[in-house]
């Protein structure tokens, strides 16, 4: 008889809270929170509380399968990689290595990811890596790396609760991120001020000291008002501009045109609430931005992060305690799969694959020639292999098929593919489209570690077996990089993985399985004796100075017309998790959110005869859905609702997947739709 | 082995023979619940971090075939274990309690008015605490003002059900909070109908533990609900609960009541 507590880590949003996996002889029986854990402080959301209901659910995948005459067979490991490795090589010689992309995951560990890439680079010989970050906070990333020149949360997640004002903005923290909207209510019940500007009315917005509603896709605008009334009042931090910052000219001269009435033409937002709004943060002492997918999912993202970068420096409000810009990350590992290197342009700890001293480290490390031009986007590597120039995909734990733009589009691409390989824990609609399945154990079944969104190292420790012949992802690289004929895939654990990994990235050099096993370290942590880092930017900027970007308003590359006359908004709600694969296996959250639903205003809902509950049809111009209306105020006029978790009325069917020109992350956050009865 | 472990562990096995013992020690930096099978090195125990051991006991207790587990016990979590006991969820001669008088901080943060266990194996017993702050501070003020008060903490509610998960004496197999028709609405926050419901189930069982008060992530001051009904159902009915003998006057109203709905 044994019982054990295993301290692990929440498998889905990026707050990375810890708790216990509750274990009797094997069977998982429980979670209970960890009352010591500093970022949880013992307490979970209800998604935390039921982390353990999927992993032992019948669907789990046991057994490789590849498919014979149409259909899915079981096959032994052997025979699925040996199959895999001589597709891809007979692929590679045939059309090249950059015929071959690999999808990483947000859901697999760093150690994971790390030999993710390194397969991809120094293996097939190709930088086509990427995830789904690029879905996510791929603009976060390009953005600040070009203000700031670090693409992660500025400042940690118990900072929250010691401001004096929090402006969030884009993000549904109680619900996406509900153990750091916690901290926001700490904040508010000591009094501080909570500023919400959000197209929808959110549970947080509903509590906020300010809540603005602004027109989605008017971001730059109400932000661009802001700091031109920040500057016009003698608000801005002026030492810190010129001591810390270049091109505040540049920044002057564009912001100019952006007076209160302009701003409130084109967003909505009544002047005198923005201009207070802008009061309230910039006089106060100690001052945080927060956002998410409501910033970053639109096809000017990259220009809208900047912005947010601008108006955080002429404050002053960064490089200090409780202030910063703070991107929240949906997943429990983006950070750490964009950390470790899943991404087209960038080695591990964001060196630049067209670096030259960058590509020579590696070289060296990994002993082989590595390719110097950037990679295909996620995104790019649909629109190739809908082309038939991209011939195989490798996909490790993520689901394509229901969590990209425009999904019919999606389906044409992976029907063209000569192999597809998917390496999950459920059958997934992508499993629907793949040659090749393998097994892979989940979150409660290996060791490793994950990022969380405020940049701090989580264990993850095995608290039961995988079914079936399941395997952790890392040994399933490890297996496929030596059939490949590699030397670099000798590991025997993920502690011996994460060492290889900090010997190439500085910002981990510091970091190893012991030392994270009792300390919440923090990257950057440059050293074995270094504590790690809380605060970015300090002293200086990342790059030296930070940089201003003079970024202008412009309309969403898909505006309403007579035929489409609604702005679709997608996102999550908080019983589901993205694709829901693990979430929908969980009894308890799909009964708090079973199906689903538009939210539709009252006025609209009243105009187009719609009652509450009613099945409604939405369509795009790429597709419809069918699905029931929950006519609400939480939502303005003119724009509508939906989750993008459920297949069964897919809102990326409806999705643009119009991207943005840098950072390549598609427009979820509004289409042009129309909603009529069903 | 710490002191504390060595002694802990010569209560369970050797004092009480038990074969198991449920407390909580130092884990990779943070302080974990365990089980420890009779012989097993305690390691460093701590037992000043309040879990919840008897509700963490009830979540494995149906996979216990054998043996009798010793607890490190509370005077609240003595109180809920008779709820146990009463309800025979727990076979009594299976569990065996390591008293533990809770510190003078921790009987501060609870606010608690029982704070010594009928039998003390480790601690100091600490004199109670007569008052709750809060519940006065609520109770001077005019109706209206304290509807507000509430209407605002439970907006913060997030529906994790911690409060329900984490408590002792939360019985029910079907859980009516998790119903549409008493919650309705869809999403967060829940109505009030989802605090008041859970607030008056618990009346005649809450032992004032504390556990949903501090698992909260909204910080809803739940603790002071619990004591402000407590006071109300030892006024009207001279009843309060933590005994095994004595049978609640509520009893056929709530529980029978809620496996129906
Ligand atoms: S807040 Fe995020 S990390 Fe914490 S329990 Fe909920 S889903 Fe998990
Ligand atoms: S204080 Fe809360 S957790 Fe403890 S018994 Fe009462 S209701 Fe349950
Ligand atoms: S613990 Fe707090 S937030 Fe969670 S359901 Fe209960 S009252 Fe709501």
């Amino acid at each position: 008889m044994s019982v054990e507590h295993v301290l692990t880590t929440c498998p889905y949003c990026g707050t990375g809270c810890y708790f216990f996996l509750q274990v009797v002889d094997g069977r998982l029986v429980g979670v209970v929170p960890c009352k010591t854990d500093e970022i949880s402080l013992g307490r979970l959301c209800i998604k935390g509380y039921n982390a353990h209901a999927f992993v032992q659910h019948p669907d789990r995948l046991k057994h490789p399968m590849i498919r014979i005459d149409g259909e899915l067979k079981p096959v032994s490991w052997d025979d699925a990689l040996g199959r895999f490795a001589e597709e891809l090589r007979r692929i590679r010689e045939k059309h090249g290595p950059d015929s071959i992309a690999i999808l990483a995951s947000a859901k697999c560990t760093n150690e994971d990811n790390y030999l993710f890439q390194k397969l991809a680079r120094a293996v097939v010989g190709t930088n086509n890596v990427d995830h789904c970050a690029r879905l996510c906070h791929a603009s976060t990333v390009t953005g600040l790396l070009y203000s700031f020149g670090s693409g992660a949360m500025t400042n940690t997640v118990p900072e929250f609760e010691k401001a004096d004002c929090i402006l969030v903005t884009g993000s549904n923290t109680l619900e996406a991120h509900p153990l750091i909207g916690s901290r926001i209510l700490r904040a508010l019940d000591r009094g501080a001020k909570v500023i919400v500007i959000d197209p929808r009315d959110t549970p947080l917005s509903r509590l906020a000291t300010i809540k603005l509603n602004q027109i989605s896709g008017t971001d730059i605008a109400w932000i661009n008002g802001m700091i031109k009334l920040i500057i016009d009042e003698g608000l801005y931090d002026e030492d810190f501009v010129n001591a810390r910052t270049e091109a505040f000219e540049e920044l002057k001269e564009a912001v100019k045109g952006y007076n209160l009435a302009k701003v409130e033409s084109i967003t909505g937002i009544p002047g005198q609430m923005l201009a207070e709004a802008a009061r309230v943060y910039a006089k106060s002492k100690k001052a945080m931005v927060a956002y998410a997918m409501g910033v970053t999912q639109h096809s000017n993202g990259t220009d809208l992060v900047k912005a947010l970068a601008n108006l955080s420096m002429v404050t002053g409000h960064i490089g200090k305690e409780s202030t910063g810009l703070n991107p929240l990350r949906g997943q429990c590992n983006v950070q750490g799969a964009c950390d470790a290197g899943g991404l087209p342009n960038l080695f591990p700890g964001y060196q630049r694959v067209d670096d030259k001293s960058a590509r020579a480290k590696f070289e060296a490390a990994w002993g082989v020639r590595l390719p110097e031009k950037p990679g295909l986007t996620l995104t790019c590597a649909i629109e190739e292999a809908a082309a038939g120039k991209l011939k195989a995909m490798v996909v490790f734990g993520e689901n394509v098929m229901l969590s990209d733009p425009d999904l019919n589009h999606v389906e044409e691409a992976l029907k063209k593919l000569e192999l597809l390989v998917v390496a999950d824990i459920f059958p997934t609609e992508t499993i629907k489209f793949a040659h090749i399945v393998l097994p892979a154990a989940c979150y409660a079944e290996k060791d490793g570690t994950f990022t969380s969104t405020d940049r701090a190292i989580r264990v993850l420790r095995k608290a039961v077996d995988p079914p079936g012949e399941a395997l952790p992802d890392w040994q399933i690289a490890c297996d496929i990089g030596r059939r490949l004929g590699s030397k670099g895939f000798e590991f025997s654990s993920s502690a011996q993985i994460m060492d290889e990994m900090a010997s190439v990235t500085p910002i981990y050099a510091g970091i190893d399985h012991a030392r994270a096993d009792n300390t919440v370290l923090r990257w950057p942590c440059p050293a074995k004796d270094h504590p790690g880092t809380r605060i970015l930017h300090t002293q200086k900027f990342t790059k030296g100075l930070g940089t201003f970007a003079p970024v202008h308003h412009s309309p969403p590359a898909e505006e309403t017309s007579e035929d489409y006359p609604l702005i679709l908004t997608t996102g999550r709600n908080l019983f589901q998790y993205h694709t829901g694969t693990m979430t929908r296996r969980s009894p308890k959250l799909e009964r708090e959110a079973p199906e689903p639903y538009a939210e539709v205003n009252r006025a609209d809902a009243k105009r187009l005869g719609v009652s509450d509950g009613e099945r409604v049809m939405v369509s795009s111009r790429r597709g419809s859905i069918a699905l029931k209306a929950r006519v609400t105020e939480r939502i303005i006029q003119g724009s509508i609702f939906i989750p993008f978790h459920y297949a069964e009325a897919a809102a990326n069917r409806l999705t643009n997947a119009a991207l943005d020109p840098d950072s390549k992350i598609p427009e979820f956050k509004v289409c042009a739709v129309r909603l009529e009865k069903a | 082995m710490s002191d504390l472990g060595k002694k802990l562990a010569s209560i369970a096995f050797d004092e009480l023979g038990a074969d198991y013992l449920l407390a909580m020690r130092e884990e990779h930096g943070n302080v974990a619940p365990v089980m420890l099978a009779r012989g097993q090195d305690p390691g460093e125990i701590r037992l000043d971090v309040p879990y919840q051991l008897v509700n963490i006991l009830s979540n494995i207790y149906p996979w216990l075939k054998d043996g009798k587990v010793a607890v490190v016990t509370r005077r609240c979590d003595e109180k809920a274990l008779e709820e146990f006991f009463k309800r025979e969820l727990f076979d009594p001669r299976r569990i065996l309690k390591i008293g533990l008088a809770c510190s003078k901080e921790q009987v501060a943060k609870c606010r608690c008015s029982d704070p010594v266990p009928a039998k003390t194996h480790i601690g100091e017993p600490q004199k109670a605490m007569e008052k709750d702050e809060l519940s006065e501070k609520l109770m001077a003020m005019p109706p209206e003002e304290r509807l507000r008060f509430w209407a605002y903490q439970f907006k913060k509610c997030n529906k994790c059900f911690a409060c329900t998960l984490t408590c002792p004496v939360c019985f029910c197999d079907e859980c009516i909070l998790e119903e549409k028709t008493f919650v309705p609405e869809p999403g967060i926050p829940p109505g009030m109908s989802f605090h008041l419901i859970r607030a008056y189930h618990l009346a005649d069982k809450c032992i004032e533990c504390g556990e949903c008060e501090r698992s909260c992530p909204a910080e809803i001051p739940l603790l002071t609900l619990r004591k402000l009904l407590a006071k109300d159902v030892k006024e009207i009915f001279g009843f309060a609960p933590g005994d095994r003998k004595t049978v609640s006057p509520l009893l056929t109203v709530l529980e029978e009541g809620c496996n129906e709905c």
